[in-house]
């Protein structure tokens, strides 16, 4: 018994009790997650017909991709269309949820019931309520891109910056919906901010404006990754996103199948992981700098 | 007594995170958070008032935003159409609820337990382990439908009341937040337990979870709205019709009502989106005073 005790080192023990906690997670996770997911990589590469006895697979290569790729009419317009306005959304959440965060992060009379109302979004932007919404074209003010003086503004800008100006007039309050979790994380943080800090330096003399520069931010860089993470994800797989509208239309369609549409998920989640890789990269240099 | 009620769930000044009195100087974050404040309700106020609009006032133009004659007549319409139907809609309903309980209870468990061995446990395919969850987390869901439907199939899931459930427990943004915020929870306050000899379980259900708290609350928020709304399952995997959730019900009344009648489907749509979000909002509030009051004790100096 004591033999068998010394095989054991804590290392190992370690090792296996996470194992242990884990398991039941990975079980779940490959089963209906990363295995369909590599199935749907391998429908990917072949021409899928399903029939009377199953599913029948013909092997096509990358002809799938490359008819996503410069045969659809539709499919790179909307992946565009759609990279941009995400490019647009992500610091608007950001810095929206920061500084609301800030906010409530003060101390005045009813700060629980804002902070209520500020996480609200967590139960709009998912099921029912956003359906209805854009069922009845609540979730974009289409009268503020019309107004005469803004139609002419946006007439003015170069034809590159006229979609995103045009997305960002129209959609601001959708995008404004998309912030509640990522309020939390912020305050969350920001309660984690050692006050004693703050005092250290209002003693050296530096301003509230310094002391949010110097101590705030570099603060929040954690904050700040996981957040575009999170918001780039929900709005990559928000139901009303119109790339994956258009993926879920062709898995049925007759001149679709499948297999072309299991290409293009593929597609939209090469855009997005260049997308995060881009928020990552440009994060993770502003905080190397606040460091500095 | 009902105060006391509201002071204890409402996360309206409980557990001190408020000050005690007003002052003139707190005027200019009223000025600023009460315009958004209004901002974030609005999508509330419309879905309520939509629900009660008769059916030239949801097809006005320009929408109106607020109700001007508030009519039952949606409801009625509905409820009407619940009863014409074979099954009761007690069962739907019955099924709904189990289904979301369990799934809420079972995907906060799985969650938590393998983001406490991400977070704070050291073993090989750790790192891998979080970046394929990443990437599950990206990747389009819809997407593996079909596969998915194959395994379930294979595993002789198909019109079982288990389906509604299994597949959404390893729930990626579950494990990505929670594990984001367990790693703020200091190894050292590990460490000390571990010296006063507590157990890997101990650690886990005595102070991981009192500590993450409100990322539990978080989750438990997003994993009752994936199951409560969840009509896709029902549509995919079932085939009886008593096994069908409360969701996939509401949404068979609204697209026949609306292939027969587009004015009267709209009506009932509204007032079935309204019947659909009751139960996600009270989740909230419940749920919203754990995110938010513990939120200012879970940090640690």
């Amino acid at each position: 018994m004591k033999n068998d005790r010394n095989l054991i080192t804590p290392r190992l023990r370690e090792a296996l009790h996470g194992y242990a906690f884990i398991a039941l997670w990975v079980v779940g996770f490959s089963l209906f997650t990363l295995f369909p997911l590599l199935e749907t990589f391998r429908y990917s590469l072949h021409r899928v017909t399903v029939t009377v006895e199953g599913i029948r697979l013909d092997f096509v290569q990358w002809a799938n991709y490359t008819r996503a790729l410069f045969t659809d009419p539709n499919f790179i317009e909307l992946v565009i269309g759609y990279a941009v306005e995400t490019l647009v959304s992500v610091p608007i959440v950001l810095i929206f949820s920061m500084i609301i965060a800030l906010f409530l992060n003060q101390d005045f009379k009813l700060k629980g019931l804002f902070r209520t109302i500020f996480f609200l979004p967590v139960v709009i932007t998912s099921g029912p309520v956003i359906r209805e919404l854009t069922a009845q074209g609540a979730t974009s003010a289409p009268g503020i891109a019309n107004l005469p003086a803004v139609a002419e503004f946006i007439a003015q800008l170069p034809r590159t910056l006229r979609n995103p100006v045009e997305y960002l007039l129209t959609s601001f309050i959708l995008i404004l919906w998309f912030s509640g979790v990522q309020i939390l994380i912020y305050l969350s943080s920001l309660q984690k901010v050692d006050k004693s800090i703050y005092e250290a330096a209002a003693i050296d003399g530096a301003s509230a404006w310094e002391a949010y520069w110097k101590i705030t931010l570099p603060s929040l860089s954690t904050a700040n990754l996981v957040n575009a993470v999170y918001t780039v994800v929900t709005l990559s797989h928000f139901s009303e996103n119109k790339v994956i509208q258009y993926i879920y239309n062709q898995t049925y369609a007759v001149q679709g199948g499948i297999g072309y549409a299991s290409a293009m998920a593929f597609l939209y989640f090469a855009v997005m992981v260049i997308l995060l890789g881009g928020v990552y990269l440009f994060l993770a240099q502003q905080a190397n700098k606040e460091r500095n | 007594m009902k105060r006391n009620w509201f002071h204890r769930f409402s996360g309206v000044r409980n557990r001190g995170i408020n000050p005690q009195g007003f002052h003139v100087s707190q005027l200019k974050f009223y000025l600023l958070l009460l315009p958004l404040a209004a901002f974030m309700l609005l999508p509330i106020l419309f879905i309520f008032s939509s629900a009660f609009k008769p059916p030239d006032e949801l097809f006005a133009y320009p929408p109106r935003f607020f109700v001007v004659n508030p009519t039952l007549k949606n409801f009625t319409d509905l409820f009407s159409k619940m009863s014409s139907s074979g099954v009761p809609v007690s069962r739907y309903l019955f099924n709904s609820i189990v289904i979301t309980l369990v799934a809420v209870a079972a995907s906060i468990l799985v969650s938590s337990t393998a983001a406490y061995a991400l977070s704070k446990k050291r073993f090989k395919l750790k790192q891998t382990l979080f970046a394929v969850n990443t990437v599950a987390l990206m990747f389009v869901p819809i997407a593996v439908t079909i596969p998915r439907f194959l395994v379930i199939q294979r595993l002789g899931l198909l019109d079982t009341f288990s389906v509604h459930i299994l597949p959404g427990l390893a729930m990626p943004v579950g494990l990505f937040l929670l594990k984001q915020f367990m790693d703020s929870v200091p190894n050292e306050v590990i460490e000390a337990a571990q010296i006063d000899g507590a157990s890997d379980l101990q650690i886990y259900w005595r102070i991981i979870l009192p500590m993450i708290r409100p990322a539990i609350a978080t989750i438990a928020i997003l994993a009752f709205q994936a199951a409560w709304n969840n009509a896709e399952t029902s549509t995919l995997y079932i085939n009886a019709e008593s096994l069908k959730t409360f969701a996939f019900y509401l949404g068979t009344l609204t697209t026949t009502a609306s292939g027969a009648n587009a004015v009267a489907g709209q009506g009932i749509a509204a007032a079935a989106a309204l019947i659909m979000f009751l139960p996600n909002l009270i989740i909230f509030i419940f749920l919203q005073s754990q995110v938010m009051s513990t939120m200012s004790h879970s940090g640690l100096k």
